[in-house]
């Protein structure tokens, strides 16, 4: 199958750069072997098993024809789009904010509300779990949430 | 032995456990009964509450979400023919015709009570057989150590999928993750990349969070459009009234398929990183050959069920029984409790049930009382799980997602967990879609380092390399890895043709 | 958009000045750079809540583990000063520098007081034939470089048996065991001979599983009389694990005097040492002044140890 050719030519090529670097790692005075030592093995191993992986996927000639089936990439993307802010916001915003802000757009673009009631839904959903899980955390698990840098909130 | 167990029984009756119990068993039905939240996903959300909680209550919430979701997975199974979970997908073969035969009763409560069945037979395995396996682990030594993580991974890579070299390479980028940024053994950096939050390395938990969460929601994602689609609608005037004094001894009545099928959970619950979604269908297939009318499977035989619901349950115990002696995570349910102990300072390993006696009862005592209670929840309570699994996808998955955040951040409470969780959550989708099985890569991200620490500390007790063939255990322990992968090599030779790709699960 | 950070910035004055008013007036959050479970959680999490009594506020305990305990002091490194965060120190600051392990030395925080000395032990193997230093000594002598010794490399439990080394004349081979729990596993297993350990230990030494050989104070302790001191059998060597707390370099002086007094007072709280027996951890308490003289002399000696064990890297 191709794509495991091209899945095996990707880890190739990245675990023989890791490979390379291993080699500038200096011996160390208390480890026989140094930190290199492992990381070179693994990285031996791995490169070894993704040529055969490449190699399998060129003989199996023919992928399964796949199902037809209409997979909706756009809006995963935007999801791990939004993730990916959520997460760049949070030391800046501080919990309650970001949370607030990810569980109303994640929600909104997953559902697109229609009508106040849909956005009152996105905007409940989005209060609750913000507020409802930093009371819990902080006040009763003594699990502390990031605050922001911002905000100090 | 038993005044250990009794006094643990003890303990978790007290009202801080049993409140922790009963919640986790509640929110394990719920989500095992959820289609697209697997248990592990569902204990993943259940991580950060832990936390915060005394180590026996974390753990007992988390047993009962284990428990719990292997038994609620089957309530949509037999009712709507959607499996909860992987675990479950077995009963859906028989469950579901069975239900629209006009026996939706007998049906789930003939899987209720195999589960419970299975479940306490694999609890008399778990508590006795634990004790003496932490004994021969103590005397294994980084050689053996070393042969018998390598047998693990070799193990999983080849069984759980149709293709070696995928679930080898998988195995081995597991371990690549582990020797970077940071070397386990001086702390010295290495491989940072130039990317500081590298240079303490990547914990596991983060990654097994972000695989698992978004690989799974991802998966719906793609399926869900712009105006998604609710659930069909649930008929809930369904009637389930049943007689259990019949159903009891309609399983009892098999106690042949009854044990065999609890051995099957038990035997892939302890080989490590495997898990339900692998138990139920292979007791499945043993039931069907076994069975005087196999031609009768598919149609809502009774023994269908039986067996894929004792061998899920039963599995729970297996993977137990592997952590709790070896340290080793037999599935990702129990590589995310490691991470708990881990969390609570808790060493797992051969010492865990001798130093820990009192927590290690605690679990057995918990896992028992946890089947008791899940019976107690779903006798009223079935009907309103039906009402549960209509709650849209598209609130259930940010909300998800925070607890997941929230769990990576607080497990060492630094940003950076969480950035790992990012990176790793898109990897793991990757991975689904080059259809590569997560399981042996969250092995080897478990074992990575453990792996290169037992080699090193073999080499420095002494550099001869022999001495990992010529040590009889770890000889057997390399031997056995090597006869594993053999076997799968031949079995993917000989299934080439039939198997089609499975789905990732776990 | 533009108006967000204007609005960020006025919220965080809003909230600075809300701070200044009453020192704390959320949850302090105490990084301990190790895995929770250790010795200096353990410690910590039993004074916290006394230090909390004084102080008036909450204080959480937050487990930065990693990377034999540097990942905790680069977290606590670069947190914003201003008396939310404190740090948990102990002597492997000093020897993770000097090893080159990690960039964060002590200079990089403001003292707070010390809080607790922890005396080693020497503890050998159940499996190993000595019953004394004695005989440990005569067959490390007969057999140089072949008695192994789990340790966390470059930390306090490579030290401590490195000066022993050096005192006695004796020749060890080192294995990595990072953390008391795996080095206990492999003693009892007879994976190791010898190891460091402390007090906490004693409940398996005392059923058979761990053997005491000798123990680092300047005099015996009445929880083991029978374990001779290093000194008693002319090994010169007095050594134990100090931790106190720290807070990052510019935190406010108001919180500072804050903090101090409470750890002052925490310190000096009637159950603190009976609570502490049980963890095998003597309370010694010395305020900023002495604890700031107590941590430069320690720097030094661990500096010249390292030197003298040729691990020096700075």
């Amino acid at each position: 199958m191709r794509r495991d050719a091209i899945a095996g030519l990707a880890v190739a090529a990245a675990s023989l750069f890791l490979f390379w670097l291993t080699l500038g790692l200096e011996k160390s005075a208390l480890v026989p072997v140094g930190p290199g030592f492992y990381p070179r093995i693994v990285l031996g191993v791995t490169i070894a098993l993704s040529l055969w992986l490449v190699i399998s996927g060129l003989w199996t000639k023919q992928d399964k024809a796949p199902k037809k089936e209409r997979l909706n990439y756009a809006l995963v993307a935007l999801q791990f789009g939004i993730f990916g802010l959520y997460v760049g916001a949070l030391p800046f915003l501080g919990f309650r904010l970001a949370t607030a802000l990810y569980t109303a757009a994640a929600n909104a673009t997953l559902d697109p509300p229609r009508g106040a009631r849909g956005w009152g839904r996105v905007l409940l959903l989005a209060v609750l779990t913000a507020f409802l899980s930093h009371l819990v955390f902080e006040r009763y698990l003594q699990v502390l949430l990031p605050r922001g840098s911002w905000t100090g909130f | 032995m038993f005044e250990l167990l009794g006094a643990g029984l003890a303990d978790i009756v007290q009202l801080k456990y049993l409140t922790a119990l009963l919640t986790g068993c509640l929110i394990g039905v719920v989500g095992g009964a959820l289609p697209g939240i697997t248990i592990t996903m569902t204990v993943i959300v259940v991580l950060p509450f832990t936390f915060g909680l005394e180590p026996l209550q974390g753990l007992a919430t988390m047993i009962g979400v284990y428990v719990g979701g292997e038994t609620g997975g089957l309530i949509t199974s037999c009712l709507l023919g959607i499996p909860g979970k992987p675990s479950a997908v077995a009963t859906t073969f028989d469950g579901f015709p069975m239900a629209r035969k006009g026996e939706p009763g007998r049906a789930l409560w003939l899987g209720i009570w195999a589960s419970i069945f299975g479940g306490l037979l694999g609890a008399v395995f778990l508590v006795a057989t634990t004790g003496p396996l932490a004994a021969i682990a103590l005397a294994f030594g980084p050689w053996e150590y070393f042969s018998l993580f390598l047998l693990a991974l070799s193990m999983v890579a080849g069984l759980v999928e149709s293709s070696l070299a995928k679930g080898l390479v998988s195995g081995a980028l597991g371990c690549v993750v582990t020797i970077l940024g940071n070397d386990p053994v001086l702390g010295q950096e290495r491989l940072t990349l130039g990317i500081p939050f590298l240079s303490g390395g990547i914990p596991f938990l983060p990654v097994l969070i972000g695989v698992f969460a978004f690989a799974q929601i991802m998966q719906d994602v793609e399926r869900m459009g712009g105006a998604a689609k609710a659930l069909e609608a649930v008929d809930r005037g369904v009637n389930l009234a049943v007689s259990h004094l019949k159903v009891i001894l309609e399983i009892l009545s098999r106690p042949f398929l009854l044990l065999w099928s609890t051995f099957i959970g038990l035997a892939i619950g302890v080989l490590p990183a495997i898990g339900g979604s692998a138990a139920n269908m292979l007791a499945y297939d043993q039931a069907k050959k076994f069975s005087r009318h196999p031609e009768r499977f598919g149609t809502g035989t009774p023994e269908g069920i039986i067996a894929s619901e004792s061998s899920n349950n039963a599995n729970v115990a297996g993977s137990l029984v592997t952590i709790m002696a070896f340290g080793i995570p037999g599935d990702a349910v129990t590589a995310v409790m490691l991470g708990a102990l881990t969390v609570h300072g808790i060493q797992s390993g051969p010492l865990f049930i001798s130093q820990h006696a009192t927590l290690a009862y605690g679990m057995f005592a918990a896992y028992i009382v946890a089947h008791g209670l899940v019976l107690l929840l779903l006798l009223p309570g079935v009907r309103w799980m039906l009402r549960i699994v209509t709650i849209p996808k598209s609130m259930l998955f940010p909300v998800v997602l925070v607890l997941c955040t929230i769990g990576a951040y607080a497990l060492n409470n630094t940003m950076d967990n969480v950035y790992v969780l990012l990176v790793f959550g898109v990897f793991g989708y990757a991975m689904v879609k080059f259809r590569f099985p997560l399981a042996p890569f969250i092995l080897g991200v478990i074992l990575g380092d453990q792996i290169e620490i037992n080699l090193i500390r073999a080499i420095m007790t002494d550099p001869n390399p022999w001495l990992f063939l010529t040590r009889p255990i770890s000889g057997g322990l390399i031997a056995a890895s090597v006869a594993s992968l053999a076997f799968s090599i031949w079995q993917h030779y000989r299934h080439r043709a039939r198997v089609a790709e499975a789905d990732a699960d776990f | 958009m533009k108006a967000l950070p204007i609005i960020a910035a006025g919220l965080a004055a809003l909230a600075a000045s809300l701070a200044q008013a009453q020192y704390p007036d959320r949850p302090i959050k105490l990084i301990v750079p190790w895995a929770a479970g250790g010795d200096t959680d353990v410690i910590y999490r039993t004074f916290a809540p006394l230090m909390q009594k004084a102080l008036g506020g909450t204080i959480v305990v937050a487990n930065v583990g990693g990377a034999s305990g540097t990942k905790g002091a680069k977290e606590a490194q670069s947190s914003p000063p201003d008396g939310y965060t404190i740090f948990a120190v102990h002597d492997s600051i000093h020897s993770t520098y000097y090893t080159g392990v990690a960039d964060v030395n002590y200079t990089d925080f403001e003292p707070i007081c010390l809080v607790s000395s922890t005396p080693s032990i020497v503890t050998a193997s159940p499996k190993t034939p000595w019953t004394d230093m004695k005989s440990l000594l005569a067959d490390a002598k007969a057999r140089p470089g072949q008695i192994t010794v789990g340790a966390t490399l470059g930390s306090t439990s490579h030290f401590f048996p490195a000066m022993v080394e050096q005192a006695a004349g004796i020749k060890f081979k080192y294995v990595s065991y990072e953390g008391t729990a795996p080095r206990m596993n492999a003693l009892l297993g007879g994976h190791i001979d010898l190891a460091e350990s402390n007090l906490t230990q004693k409940g398996k030494a005392d059923a058979g599983q761990l053997k005491f050989l000798a123990i680092a104070s300047d005099k015996r302790l009445p929880e083991v009389p029978n374990v001779p001191t290093l000194k008693e059998l002319g090994i010169d060597v007095e050594y134990a694990v100090n931790r106190g707390l720290l807070a990052p370099k510019g935190t406010p002086r108001a919180a500072l005097d804050k903090l101090r007094a409470a750890c002052a007072a925490g310190a000096r709280d009637a159950g603190f040492p009976e609570a502490m027996k049980k963890h095998g951890t003597l309370v010694r308490y010395l305020d900023p002044a002495a604890y700031t003289a107590f941590l430069q002399r320690n720097d030094k000696e661990n500096k010249d140890l390292a030197k003298e064990l040729g691990m020096l890297k700075r």
